[in-house]
């Protein structure tokens, strides 16, 4: 769908003049005039408004009654009274009527002091009511889920939350139950409400009826101070408000509406994950290993045991970044290590390399899309990644595309996901087919285009003065070659072949894509994994240049990486082979899978910043044996995860991302800023001056030195070219793309894409023998520290499913439930099956980064396949 | 009144000067002989001394504090009390922090906490967990009084709060919600 034109009219509110859209609903329209319309149930971002509270009547002119003025959309010319006493007894009575039931145990309820309904009543209502019967009663306090409470006696039924689960969320779990002065919130059957965007409904209430069982009864508005930040825990990058008191404890987090980034919208994660930031078991004191124990110990002691071991390693000292590190520490990390310890080895990526000419390819502003293109794509591409647990808010941004704007939707993937009932194309491939299913899909859309609409005619090019030629070559339009057209058809046939899927697919959604104009492509990092990753990311490229992305305008590729701030740490120089600012590093050092290699070898000492390789990163076995022949391990880590417990040498307590302060970038490139919002817990310091402590001890020392954190984020403009002049102020508030600034120009050149039959041949697929399958991954959006260490998140925390597909579940004796386990060359985790329909046969997925029975531990970055066995009960 | 000529040759110096109308001469009495300021202050004393005589007979206006103390009108504003329902035991205040919100001098915090059927404080859903005033800092204007839905703060009478620390001062929901020794005398009807 076309970005929408904005055509201003003028009409007449309460006798003034007021200019807005035409078409936009009256209520916003008035705010433009000054003038306030008391609303309960309407919130444009729910969609169409339904009119169910009556809370905003007015008076227009020519019209016989009173109308709701969120219904009605702005017309030039317009003549609307809100003042009249017409109005003003329809309001009185509106208020009136919802007080009838509506318990007033304001003292008690948490909503008190910030309630939509106190303030409306005070604004608007008679201040009187003539109501003496008994009021209606239900049961309370009631858990509609282990995270939100609700009192169905305080519910004025306006609507929102059972709007919000069938028409954004799409669980529909929410329901009215029973009818007229009966009716109530509830679930099918009394279920509990449990669905990644629950939370947002006690964002959404205008009364006390739902509120969050993390924030029950801690504090009042007037108790508590609001900071802004940016939530840190996924790629989603949601733009936060921390609830703080006495400024030490976080007591709430909820949405701060940023429509570029998140739609003003944060899933359960997000929202109640921020208890672990005050769970006991945080670590707040440096620690060293004397005696084969970790022992707390004094910051200088710590600080020079570090300097010590790392300067006794010297270049044999590697290190890995964790993805939720922010730019500023990522910076002072690569400085340590390239300056000052002579050491090219750090990589902030799990999965393997990612080849430095595809980092700048991809890091170009003409391939960049930016969130809101979603909405006005006209098809969007889902590969390798299941949204709703790798980056949950940008699944709710798809859905409301479709929902709102009929985007197209394609998927590329191996795993059945949330987004398929609405998908209209699905390319269902084996766990490692992207690479031939984008190569496939490449291919079929050089085919034979459609006679009727030429695909070029219904694009819009890009503003020629603002498309940087960088090397990308002008694509050839014009008659399609006809001798090609037989091989062409047959590489397709081959292509998905390989990818594992029907040829038909791929047409269907070459098809879908044909006839589309803007397309977003959002791919998973998992693509570009694996020693096949460059391969995935060459089809990758050539899939954008056959869509035309980089000459049209509102198209582009969004990454979804595995790590929070991916881009903002390979931007900042935490790629082995790339400095700031995807610039080629001095010296090319080793990927992570190298690095695990190397130790022990030539490397001696590792430093993990944020990072946990026992847990994210694939091949545990082999990472296992690297953490024991290192000498030296400093972490930085806020829990003691098994990799600090038992291999770090020194620790360095962690900052939450309540605490620290500097940038992170979005996968589309926009960057904004973590504040501060409590006090640093115990002996906490801030990462950053840590970093910089070290940089200078051990032959880095920066000139001026690194006094405050903002001093880094200008030395990180100053070293990254197409970061230049950029100021914090630029990025308070909304955060800014780095697309925009002029400073977007410096952006590194990168070779033009690759052409779809370029591409090198993709493998056959892994034949599996003896009833094994091929294993495949998938995160959850449950699977990380928070859920395990914030109680209220605690019975979320998933154990490993193992996903079947029924055929392979009869041949194997498996049913849904059973205990199975999964085992390949001697390593084997046990999980609970589960079959699925929609999952292709011979294939299996395990989710990574549970705690327990983690599939990195079959992971060694081949492809594989693994022996699927039923555990008997005993 | 003439001047005397010290003081008028000071005047003209003056005069002389461009910020004399600001300047007010201080006309001083003839200055006192021996003899008239030794009269003068035998006179005095007597006098006062008549006075003070005169005051023997009455009976003193000072009362021995401590061991006596001045009665306080019903409506003085002295130290908070928190009270309980009288025939379940619980607690009267819900932990609402409307007294929080009402205090200028910010001297109340309240953390709110919720009931269990086998903890039951207040007659609400939620109780206040902890209740402190600081009254060093409290300017005992009764906002909380008024503030309070449910009447469970009050203001006593006891003015009594003086102490050898700061923290010692912090009152908690504990000490608020004890029966005050009543060391404080009401006014009686009339007095």
């Amino acid at each position: 769908m076309p970005r929408p034109e904005q055509n201003f009219i003028s009409f007449e509110i309460d006798g003034r003049e007021v200019r807005a859209p035409e078409g936009m609903s009256l209520v916003d329209a008035a705010k433009n005039g000054d003038v306030e319309i008391p609303v309960f149930c309407y919130e444009p971002k729910l969609g169409q408004a339904v009119g169910a509270c009556r809370m905003c009547l007015v008076e227009i002119e020519g019209s016989p009654q009173l109308e709701i003025a969120c219904k009605t959309p702005v017309e030039d010319g317009m003549v609307v009274v809100t003042t009249s006493d017409s109005v003003k007894q329809a309001q009185n009575a509106i208020v009136e009527f919802l007080l009838i039931n509506h318990p007033l145990d304001c003292p008690v309820c948490d909503k008190g002091g910030e309630c939509p309904l106190q303030d409306i009543t005070f604004g608007w209502g008679p201040g009187r009511s003539r109501f003496i019967e008994p009021k209606r009663h239900f049961e309370k306090p009631l858990e509609l889920s282990p995270l939100i409470a609700i009192d169905r006696e305080r519910c004025i039924l306006c609507y929102r939350c059972v709007r919000f689960s069938g028409e954004v969320a799409e669980d529909y779990q929410l329901v009215f139950l029973e009818r007229a002065d009966s009716t109530y919130v509830g679930t099918h059957q009394g279920h509990p409400y449990v669905a990644p965007f629950s939370g947002n409904i006690i964002d959404l209430c205008p009364v006390g009826a739902l509120t969050s069982n993390a924030y029950r009864f801690r504090a009042r508005p007037w108790d508590v101070e609001n900071g802004g930040s940016v939530c840190t825990l996924c790629p989603s990058q949601c733009n936060v408000t921390f609830t703080v008191r006495d400024d030490a404890k976080v007591l709430r987090v909820f949405a701060r509406d940023n429509a570029k980034v998140d739609d003003g919208w944060l899933c359960d994660r997000g929202r109640f994950g921020f208890q672990a930031v005050h769970a006991p078991e945080r670590i707040t004191r440096p620690m060293l290993r004397e005696g084969g124990a970790l022992h707390e110990v004094s910051w200088e002691r710590a600080l020079s045991e570090a300097a010590g071991g790392l300067e006794r390693a010297g270049a044999g000292t590697a290190a890995l970044v964790g993805g939720e590190t922010t730019n500023e520490e990522g910076f002072l990390l690569q400085r340590l290590m390239r300056e000052g310890l002579g050491s090219p080895h750090l990589d902030s990526r799990p999965g393997g390399a990612l080849d430095p000419e595809q980092a700048r390819a991809l890091g170009r502003p003409e391939l960049a899309a930016m969130v809101p293109d979603i909405d006005y794509a006209d098809a969007v591409v889902v590969v390798d990644t299941d949204l709703q647990d790798e980056s949950p808010i940008l699944d709710l941004r798809v859905r409301k595309a479709i929902r709102r704007f009929a985007v197209k939707v394609v998927l590329v993937g191996g795993r059945p996901g949330a987004l398929d009932p609405p998908a209209d194309a699905i390319v269902r491939t084996t766990p490692d087919g992207g690479e031939a299913a984008l190569g496939a899909l490449a291919a079929a859309l050089a085919e034979v285009e459609p006679v009727s609409v030429p695909p070029s005619d219904r694009r819009v090019p890009r503003d020629p003065a603002q498309t940087p030629t960088g090397g990308l070559d002008e694509r050839q339009h014009g008659e399609p070659e006809r001798q090609g057209e037989s091989a062409g058809r047959e590489r397709v046939d081959d292509l998905a072949r390989r990818a594992g899927t029907s040829a038909e697919a791929v047409r269907n959604a070459a098809a879908a894509l044909r006839a589309a104009g803007p397309t977003v492509v959002l791919w998973g990092e998992r693509l570009s994994d694996g020693p096949r990753g460059r391969q995935g990311v060459a089809a990758l490229l050539a899939l954008a240049r056959a869509l035309e992305i980089p000459e049209t305008e509102g198209s582009g590729l969004i990454e979804i990486p595995s790590g929070t701030n991916a881009r903002g740490l390979r931007e900042a120089g935490c790629l082995p082979g790339l400095g700031p600012g995807l610039l080629d590093a001095p010296q090319a050092g080793r990927p992570a899978a190298e690095i695990a290699a190397g130790l022990g070898e030539d490397l001696s000492a590792l430093v993990l910043l944020n990072a946990d390789p026992l847990r994210t990163h694939p091949d545990r076995a082999g990472w296992k044996r690297a953490l024991e022949a290192t000498t030296f391990v400093v972490a930085f880590a806020d829990f003691e995860s098994e990799t600090v417990a038992e291999h770090a040498d020194v620790v360095f307590p962690a900052e939450s991302y309540a605490e620290r302060e500097g940038t992170v970038t979005h996968a589309d490139g926009r960057l904004q800023r973590v504040r501060q919002s409590i006090a640093h817990p115990g002996e906490v310091r801030p990462v950053w001056s840590v970093l910089a402590e070290l940089g200078a001890r051990l032959g880095a020392p920066a000139d001026p030195p690194f006094l405050t954190s903002p001093m880094v984020t200008r030395a990180i403009t100053e070293a990254v070219p197409f970061l230049a002049g950029l100021t914090l102020e630029e990025l308070s508030g909304k955060g800014k793309r780095w697309q925009e600034r002029d400073a977007a120009e410096a952006a590194p050149e990168a070779p033009s894409l690759p052409q779809a039959d370029e591409l090198e041949e993709p493998p056959e697929p892994v034949a599996p023998s003896n009833g094994d399958l091929r294993l495949g991954t998938t995160r959850s959006l449950w699977a990380g520290r928070e859920t395990e260490h914030a109680p209220i998140l605690r019975f979320l925390a998933p154990h490993q499913r193992v996903e079947l597909s029924p055929q392979d579940g009869r041949a194997l004796g498996v049913e849904s439930g059973d205990e199975v386990e999964v085992s390949r060359n001697g390593s084997s985790v046990r999980g609970i099956a589960a079959l699925r329909d929609a999952l292709p046969p011979r294939s299996v997925y395990l989710i990574e980064g549970t705690a327990q029975d983690s599939a990195t531990e079959l992971l060694d970055g081949e492809s594989t396949t693994v022996t699927v066995r039923r555990v008997e009960a005993e | 009144m003439t001047p005397d000529p010290g003081a008028a040759e000071t005047m003209s110096d003056i005069s002389s000067n461009a910020l004399s109308d600001d300047v007010i001469a201080v006309q001083r009495g003839p200055t006192p002989t021996r003899s008239k300021a030794v009269y003068r202050a035998f006179g005095a004393t007597l006098r006062s001394l008549r006075t003070t005589l005169a005051r023997t007979l009455e009976k003193p206006t000072t009362i021995q504090y401590p061991e006596q103390k001045t009665p306080v009108y019903p409506r003085f504003r002295g130290r908070h009390k928190l009270h309980r329902f009288e025939e379940s035991g619980l607690e009267k205040c819900v932990g609402c922090s409307l007294c929080v919100a009402a205090c200028p001098a910010e001297c109340i915090r309240v953390v709110a906490a919720e009931n269990t059927p086998e903890h039951q404080v207040s007659a609400g859903e939620r109780y206040a967990a902890v209740y402190e005033i600081n009254m060093s800092r409290c300017i005992f204007c009764g906002y909380c009084e008024l503030a309070c839905p449910f009447d469970a703060i009050t203001m006593g009478n006891d003015y009594e709060l003086s102490d050898y620390t700061r923290s010692d001062l912090i009152f908690t929901k504990e000490m608020l919600l004890a029966e005050p020794i009543e060391r404080t005398p009401l006014r009686r009807e009339g007095e």
